[in-house]
């Protein structure tokens, strides 16, 4: 055998069975992107001006109260937007006590005076980190809530500052799942001042038809069949905060309804409110929404049910949303892909049928125009799509429909590595060269134009990995996989083989 | 004697260049025309927004039938287009353009839309069933057949569940329970499946919608990626060559995008992500092409100093022929299979590769070629090239 030889063999035997071992099953190891295999996609952002919103108005309420507790005087707080609120009608004299307060309790925020009001804003380091925590907490409730639904390998990711992609494979049932991704959850007890009211107008009629400060106007929802406006207290008795325990269960009638278990400092509170408002009407409000108002028939102290007409499967998922804790901020839907099993099943066995008839008369003609040499390049072209397969198992990319574009691309250049290293065999045989010499001229001859054409294709294709979405990523993944394998195959591999199977007796090149 | 479908030729392929010039100019003007003042280009939802439907009928229709039942509830300016399976399969997308104050309104407008087409394709279907308690076997998911099995078939119930869901996958739609049976079910299950459940006349294989916000983003990002790794490549071959041949290279893309985008806007096809990844495919084909012949150049250009470029060109461009000839026959091959058998979904993807394929060839010949030449005369005194 030829020196080194052995060593290219050996290499070519190791990543080969490499290959193999890693992808094998393909059916398990090749991950099908939601085009081929169904399933849904979703774009979302959060909105983190909420979580920051939420956060500020906690601020101006414990500000108000650090100020009763230290006799400060001011007229109104009032929040500007976001992370900023003003503080109006405080005294030049007081400015001294107002800063201790600021200085010692809201560390995270800048404060400006001017005569009697002072601007409070949020640093922005403080907001940046407030935004990131309110994506990276909406990430993990979502992934929960996803897990919890039992969804075989969700992806959810974040993607630039505010957005978040989530895929969920195979999933059949597109509208249920989404509303459980894209419930608040913010669940609160609210006791009724009045209503239900078919319109607002009736609604405050006894109130001197405007809404009183201590009180909100909220809608019910109408698949709770709690339709209507409903003047309820601003201040919550209790929240989902409070719930140590959910379940599904049943109402008095025997409909599905969700039972909760109050921790201890919500069990006090509740009994506190139910004690004092017996036969008054106290409303369960999911999201701002109204979904039922039971009267309080009893002192109620640590447990007790949510009703609202539920099938079995909504409690079922309002258990589970409940379960998996509040969202930070608002959802947002920028884009939703939903793929039925059927298209993709159809797209991979078309395409599966059109890939084998391109492979077979690709073949066909490698062996009836080069012969042998034919051969040769079927074996590497074999050999570059084991590569590949690996290679993505290895990766664990995903293989989408631009993917499999990316595949043709690579498979045409591997084709046209072989096509020109034998054009030029075949130009040095016809030169009068020994068929030694002109394998070996006509693989360092066609070098310079493989290598280049490859490694440009390759720089394209990382510019769109860097800079592309989804397909386009999948498509230059696929690409630049298959190339690098072309480089090894078409190159190194195919040089052994013809190096191996002639000598320098051998008087003809089968090409 | 090897097998050779001709022997090297002599072609003057570049006399022609300026005939080749002033086709390639026609054809992309044309195209400009069309775009802007004719039928445009068809942006899918991916970069216009929208939403795209795809359904399943049980039985074949006709795009008129289904244009009228949109017409009927204002909905008839939607664009229907048959996608193959004997006239039972069709892509809907609403084309109403929709203007909210904010984006999250305007997709769910959107969304709002595609559930009253669905609603208005449905018609009154499957009223009269659902009402006496049938459930619709043609939309049941995999949940609630399990559900339905439990009762008589408790131990079977996930097992009939996969493999009817399998077949349905398999057909798209259930035409009758004949089909239904060859889900290998036994007669009492089959009895008990057309007791309970009824065959719903459509069912929606897929729903994209994408708002405003989303689409400009996947706008923004995909010309972003395609004029990265165009630059990428332009640096690499200006590098790896001369910057005449890169600056050639250039305007070979740019030339194949048009060309490939004109023949498009021809059709009534639409431009989504994956014709991007097609686009991306025929510049990387042709970029592919135009190295060989330029790395031709490049070995000639050392052997043969005196000649004039001109020359060596046709010289290499004849010498590569063969090589040319095959590689693009075979990619020709495999995007022909893709177009004939690869389906709807792929087939916008094929389409654009078959025009690009060939083109791809062709703006080798006379456009890289000719720039070269050109700027060589516009700027004489370059010699030589870079190792």
């Amino acid at each position: 055998m030829k020196k080194g030889l052995r060593w290219k063999i050996l290499l070519t035997a190791v990543i080969l069975i490499g290959a193999i071992v890693i992808s094998y099953p393909i059916k398990d190891k090749i991950k099908l992107g939601l085009d081929l295999k169904g399933g849904i996609h979703l774009v979302m952002q959060v909105m983190t001006d909420d979580a920051v919103t939420m956060e500020t108005d906690q601020e101006i309420l414990r500000l108000q109260d650090l100020f009763k507790k230290n006799s400060i005087t001011f007229t109104i707080v009032t929040r500007e937007a976001p992370g900023k609120f003003t503080i109006q009608g405080t005294t030049p004299d007081q400015e001294g006590k107002v800063k201790d307060q600021l200085d010692q309790y809201l560390r995270d925020w800048d404060y400006i005076f001017a005569g009697t009001s002072t601007t409070v804003t949020l640093k922005p380091l403080a907001l940046n980190a407030m935004k990131e925590q309110a994506v990276d907490q909406s990430v993990e409730t979502i992934r929960n809530r996803v897990d919890q639904f039992g969804v075989a390998e969700p992806i959810i990711q974040r993607y630039g500052k505010e957005r978040l992609i989530v895929e969920l494979p195979g999933v059949d049932n597109p509208e249920r799942i989404q509303d459980i991704i894209k419930t608040a959850a913010i669940l609160e007890w609210k006791l009724v001042k009045a209503g239900p009211a078919a319109d607002e107008a009736t609604l405050l009629k006894e109130f001197g038809d405007k809404v009183p400060e201590d009180m909100e106007v909220l809608k019910g929802d109408p698949k709770r069949r709690a339709e209507g406006f409903y003047l309820v207290e601003k201040v919550a008795a209790i929240t989902g905060k409070d719930l140590s325990l959910v379940r599904r269960s049943q109402d008095e009638y025997g409909g599905p309804a969700v039972s909760f278990q109050l921790k201890p400092d919500g069990a006090s509170r509740f009994e506190k409110v139910t004690g004092a408002n017996i036969n008054k009407p106290l409303a369960i409000i999911l999201d701002k929404k109204v979904q039922s108002y039971p009267n309080i028939n009893a002192q109620i102290s640590d447990s007790g049910i949510i009703q609202g007409h539920f099938t079995i499967e909504e409690a079922d998922d309002l258990v589970l949303i409940l379960r998996s804790g509040a969202l930070p901020a608002g959802i947002k839907t920028l884009e939703t892909r939903i793929v039925g099993p059927s298209l993709g099943a159809d797209s991979v066995k078309a395409g599966l049928l059109a890939g084998l008839i391109a492979i077979l008369s690709v073949m066909t003609f490698m062996i009836v125009y080069y012969k042998l040499s034919g051969v040769n390049a079927i074996v590497a072209l074999i050999l570059n799509v084991v590569i590949l397969f690996g290679a993505l198992a290895y990766f664990k990319a995903t293989l989408t429909l631009p993917g499999i574009a990316g595949i043709i691309l690579g498979i045409g250049m591997a084709v046209d590595a072989n096509v020109l290293i034998f054009e030029r065999m075949r130009e040095e045989m016809a030169l009068g060269k020994s068929v030694m010499n002109s394998i070996s001229l006509g693989f360092s001859r066609a070098f310079s134009a493989i290598f280049d054409s490859n490694l440009t294709t390759i720089i394209s294709a990382v510019f769109l990995f860097q800079f592309g979405t989804g397909p386009i990523k999948g498509y230059a993944v696929t690409l630049i996989v298959s190339l690098c394998a072309n480089l090894f195959t078409a190159v190194f591999v195919s040089h052994w083989i013809f190096d191996a199977t002639h000598t320098k007796n051998t008087k003809k090149l089968s090409i | 004697m090897p097998l050779e479908l001709f022997k090297t030729p002599h072609i003057k392929f570049l006399k022609y260049k300026y005939h080749a010039l002033a086709l390639t100019f026609l054809i992309i003007l044309a195209g400009l025309i069309n775009i802007l003042f004719g039928n445009g280009l068809k942006l899918g939802v991916d970069f216009g927004g929208g939403t795209l439907i795809r359904v399943i009928y049980k039985t074949p229709m006709s795009v008129n039938d289904i244009r009228q039942t949109l017409r009927d509830v204002g909905l008839g300016n939607s664009s229907i287009q048959e996608a193959g399976k004997a006239g039972k399969e069709f892509q809907i997308r609403t084309t109403q353009v929709i203007k909210a104050a904010d984006s999250q309104q305007e997709l769910e407008a959107h969304q709002k839309l595609a559930d009253q087409v669905i609603a208005a394709l449905k018609g009154n279907d499957g009223a009269a069933e659902l009402g006496r308690g049938l459930i619709d076997l043609n939309n049941i998911d995999s949940r609630g057949l399990t559900a339905l099995f439990t009762t008589p078939f408790a131990a079977d119930a996930p097992a009939l569940t996969e493999s009817i869901l399998r077949l349905r996958n398999d057909k798209g739609i259930f035409t009758d329970y004949g089909e239904v049976a060859q889900a290998g079910l036994k007669p009492e299950v089959l009895t008990f499946l057309k007791d309970k459940t009824f065959l719903g006349k459509l069912t929606v294989v897929s729903r994209e919608t994408v708002g405003p916000q989303a689409g400009a983003e996947l706008r923004r990002k995909a010309t972003l990626a395609v004029i990265w790794s165009l630059i990428g490549m332009l640096v690499y071959i200006a590098f790896r060559f001369k910057l005449e041949y890169g600056v050639a290279a250039i305007f070979t893309l740019a030339q194949d995008v048009l060309i490939t985008v004109s023949f498009y806007s021809f059709t009534s096809r639409e431009i989504n992500l994956p014709i991007i990844a097609a686009l991306l495919t025929i510049v990387g084909f042709s970029i592919n092409d135009t190295i060989v012949i330029f790395d031709r150049v490049r070995e000639n250009q050392k052997a043969k100093r005196k000649e004039p470029l001109e020359t060596i060109m046709n010289l290499s461009l004849n010498q590569c022929l063969g090589r040319t000839l095959i590689t693009t026959g075979t990619v020709f091959l495999t995007v022909g299979a893709l177009f004939l058998f690869g389906g709807k979904v792929i087939n916008d993807f094929a389409f654009c590769m078959l025009i690009g394929s060939i083109e791809g060839v062709y703006s080798t010949i006379f456009m890289s070629c000719p720039i070269v030449l050109i700027w060589t005369k516009i700027f004489p005194k370059t010699k030589g090239f870079r190792k």
